[in-house]
């Protein structure tokens, strides 16, 4: 299924296509999306398969494929705003790195991506122009995409400003409008690194600032490109934003625990494990659990989708999962060290708490054998008179 | 009744000795704990200074880092029960040995353990009161004999009798002692001997033992190698003892005394619980001793008295002893091992034995009493548990000289009684003077006919006597 038919328009297609697609952005009249996929060689058939692989990592049974078809052919380009805030930028490589172009990156493509600071040629005046332009355009019908945490609104604004604009003002700003917001990456749906302790910058999440509009979180350090693009499917194909789960993540995506659809778990089951990255077990492909696997506790779709095209991912390289669509990741001990291990700094916790521990006891152990020693002191002797006086 | 042996009242008639009589007690069931006391409020302070301050002060003092230890060590697994004549016998929960110790433990919880102090500071936590103390009086003193077999099968090592013997200070210094040791106690410290007995009654058994024997009792021996010491029980209602010794020392040659300053080894204070008095008395016989200098002092055949000297007493005083303290069972052993005593003849019947708590648990005098058994006994038989682990007899650590106790102390007896029935004795050898009288009480109040014999006395039986009634004859001729 990954090797392109020889017949598929996408197999012989070169990829220049993302950034030099911006010239379809000149609607008029606007083509639908199906329009625009054939128009770039996107074959019915692979479009079909696109829709089919959308509808069962959505959960849905067969019988919506169709439905979804017919949705996202006739879907208008949604236009979205790309708001870029402390982060990496490792979130939009991830979306827009493939090595042969994708449905999804064409439907990435497709999309009025009306404001990126990162993709679009525009800069300074010209681009917040451009991002006011959609917002009146589109107002109360864009999805705001946001990739970065902010500093908070009490931390210090000069940690991160765009055009002399601070981040929280510029977020709080665009999201009066929107329709929904995806936060993508875990800087913006969790904080992310720059939230790590100390968070000397005092970042926030996105769902932390915005509670009167949807938000989805798409996490990941990078997420999934085609979490990213299955999300925007569903929204253009449903009108509605995806069930999500206790995180706000969807649900079809982040439903599973990467432990439970890795393809190393048989080797966990029978207890072979990996010791050291150049060991017996290493080599031979043995559960990564020992060497800091955080499988058991991270929910994405790493496993059954799988990273550049179906290439491979993390734990098929030999490398244990880091956890990186769960919160707090970057605080959750150390990435080799094994679940089982305590995250934080137990011994010195433990010293502490020994230490105080000690300290309580010698304290109560003083003052009781003061006590006792002042009983002695004070005793009064028994004798026979005192004794005789009871009978 | 046989009570009548242990009563102090009839004692005094029997001797003569004038003792201030014991005011007329309210019979109480054992099992309603000093009702008498909690009817009314309990006065902040008592007859003789006594009060739960008091009490409670002299617990405080008893906390030593065993006690917290063994307070915190508790598993609550309740195999202390199970080795409790008391428990076992009539099956009442209260009388797991740990439970007597409930308002020590309140106490060590609420004042010397971390949660117990932040329990106390915000008004939580159980408070010990003068009505708790009085409560528990009958558990400490009344179900209790001190007998350690409690101590010996705890999982985790607590000494419970130890603890035992520092709750009863507390009684005693809030006013919670039984009446029957406080007057024991009294009279020990006014007339040298817990029944009121005073040196002219002893006078009087010396002559009959010397008449009877053709033999002299030193007294007052200065230098002498052994100071005999003695217990009123056995002065009154076993003066064979006496007699016993004469005869045995006289045929192994050694130089022993008794001392008229002091004759009584018995201490009231160890079982009623009080130092100070455990102290004074144990004064006396260090007094006596260093005053004749001799090297050694023999407990007689009473198991408090050995422990009370031998362990406790040198505590008591705050000093190491210039002589030896020894059982007389264990002096006998020895003279023993070194063929200083010669037999003939022995016993045909079948004889088993009781060991007393005192001696065999608590000091490990075990192997010596059989080794002289064998010298003696044709058909001599162990009850199946003895030794280390025997059963107590159910009358010592000052509950035969408590009457309330009475019947606690029938009821714990049939334990005993059990074990001997199993090994079907023609008779029982013991060689402790409360012991023998409640085996002597208990099998008769059970109809068993089987004796009770001091293994002292049955050494005596069997001396060969190097014919001192000719050697006197020649003397005097």
């Amino acid at each position: 299924m990954a090797s392109p038919h020889p017949e598929s328009p996408a197999g012989r297609l070169a990829p220049p296509l993302r950034l030099q697609s911006k010239p379809l952005r000149q609607p008029q009249p606007e083509p639908s999306l199906g329009e625009i996929l054939r128009r770039n060689g996107v074959s019915r058939r692979g479009f079909l398969k696109f829709c089919a692989a959308t509808a069962t990592l959505m959960a849905l049974p067969p019988s919506m494929v169709p439905a979804i078809a017919a949705a996202l052919e006739t879907a208008r380009r949604p236009s979205v705003i790309w708001l870029s805030f402390q982060e990496c930028t490792g979130c939009t490589e991830s979306l827009t790195r493939s090595v042969s172009p994708t449905v999804e990156n064409l439907i990435l493509d497709t999309i009025s991506l009306d404001y990126h600071h990162t993709l679009q040629a525009a800069a300074g005046e010209a681009a917040e122009h451009a991002r006011e332009e959609a917002m009146n355009a589109n107002q109360g019908q864009y999805i705001l995409v946001v990739d970065g945490s902010l500093p908070g609104p009490d931390a210090n604004p000069g940690y991160s400003t765009i055009a002399g604009i601070s981040n929280y003002e510029m977020l709080m700003d665009t999201v009066k409008g929107a329709a929904a917001v995806v936060a993508v990456g875990t800087c913006a749906a969790f904080g992310g690194l720059p939230k790590a302790d100390p968070n000397p910058s005092g970042a926030v999440a996105v769902q932390d600032l915005v509670k009167d509009k949807p938000v989805i979180n798409v996490s990941g350090c990078p997420p999934l490109p085609m979490v990213i693009t299955g999300v925007l499917a569903q929204f253009l194909t449903f009108g509605k934003l995806p069930e999500l789960d206790e995180y706000r993540r969807p649900l079809a995506f982040f439903g599973q625990a990467i432990h439970d659809r890795c393809y190393r778990r048989p080797f966990y089951d029978k207890g072979l494990f990996a010791e050291s990255f150049d060991d017996k077990g290493a080599k031979a492909g043995w559960c990564l659990y020992r060497l800091g696997c955080k499988g058991p506790m991270a929910y994405n779709a790493c496993a059954t989708m799988k990273w550049n095209s179906g290439a491979s991912w993390p734990i098929e390289s030999g490398a244990p999962c880091l956890g990186c669509s769960e919160p707090n990741f970057w605080d959750a001990g150390g990435f080799y060290d094994a679940l089982s291990v305590p995250p934080g700094r137990p011994g010195e916790a433990l010293l502490t708490a020994g230490a105080l521990g000690a300290a309580l006891g010698a304290a109560a152990g003083a003052l009781g054998r003061r006590k006792v020693k002042t009983a002695g002191l004070a005793h009064q002797a028994v004798t026979a008179d005192q004794l005789e006086q009871q009978l | 009744m046989t009570d009548a042996v242990l009563s102090p009242g009839a004692d005094s008639v029997a001797t003569g000795d004038t003792v201030p009589p014991a005011a007329p007690r309210v019979a109480r069931p054992a099992d309603q704990p000093a009702a008498r006391r909690t009817a009314q409020p309990a006065p902040a302070t008592r007859a003789g200074n006594f009060s739960l301050q008091r009490g409670l002060q002299a617990l405080r003092e008893e906390m030593d880092a065993p006690v917290a230890a063994f307070f915190s060590s508790c598993v609550h697994c309740g195999l202390c029960a199970t080795a409790c004549p008391f428990f076992v016998e009539t099956g009442d929960p209260k009388y797991t040995p740990i439970y007597k110790l409930e308002p020590m433990r309140i106490l060590w919880e609420r004042e010397l353990t971390l949660w117990g102090r932040l329990k106390a500071a915000v008004g939580l936590g159980k408070q010990v009161t003068d009505e708790m103390l009085a409560e528990w009086e009958p558990l400490l003193y009344d179900s209790c004999t001190m007998c350690g077999r409690c101590s010996m099968v705890c999982p985790v090592g607590n000494d419970i009798q130890y603890m035992i013997r520092k709750a009863r200070e507390g009684q005693v210094a809030s006013g919670h002692a039984p009446e029957g040791l406080i007057a024991a106690s009294v009279r020990a410290v006014r007339t040298g001997s817990p029944m009121g007995l005073k040196w002219k009654t002893l006078d009087v058994q010396i002559k009959h033992v010397e008449t009877a024997t053709g033999l002299t009792v030193p007294i007052d021996q200065q230098g002498a190698d052994y100071l005999v010491l003695l217990s009123s029980m056995e002065i009154i209602n076993f003066p064979e003892y006496l007699e016993a010794i004469t005869k045995i020392f006289a045929h192994a040659g050694v130089s022993w005394t008794l001392s008229e300053q002091c004759f009584e080894a018995t201490n009231a204070g160890v079982q009623i619980g009080s130092k100070d008095i455990a102290a004074t008395l144990v004064q006396r016989v260090v007094d006596a001793a260093e005053r004749l200098d001799v090297k050694h002092v023999i407990s007689p055949e009473c198991g408090h008295a050995y422990t009370a000297i031998r362990w406790e007493g040198p505590n008591a005083i705050k000093r190491a002893y210039p002589f030896q303290v020894f059982h007389i069972i264990e002096v006998l052993d020895q003279l023993r091992a070194e063929g200083r005593i010669k037999t003939q003849g022995k016993e045909t019947d079948r004889l088993s034995m009781h060991d007393p708590c005192n001696l065999a648990r608590k000091s490990g005098v075990i192997q010596q009493q059989r080794d002289l058994m064998d010298l003696i006994a044709d058909d001599f038989v162990d009850l199946k548990e003895h030794g280390r682990l025997q059963w107590c007899c159910g009358a010592g650590g000052g509950v035969s000289s408590n009457e309330r106790a009475a019947a606690l102390k029938m009821a714990a007896f049939k334990r005993k009684k059990a074990q001997i029935e199993a090994v079907e004795p023609d008779r029982m050898v013991t060689m402790c003077a409360t012991c023998r009288t409640q085996l002597e009480e208990g099998l008769e109040e059970l109809t068993m006919d089987i004796p009770v014999v001091g293994l002292t006395e049955l050494i005596a039986d069997h001396l060969v006597m190097p014919e001192p009634p000719p050697a006197a004859e020649e003397a005097r001729s």
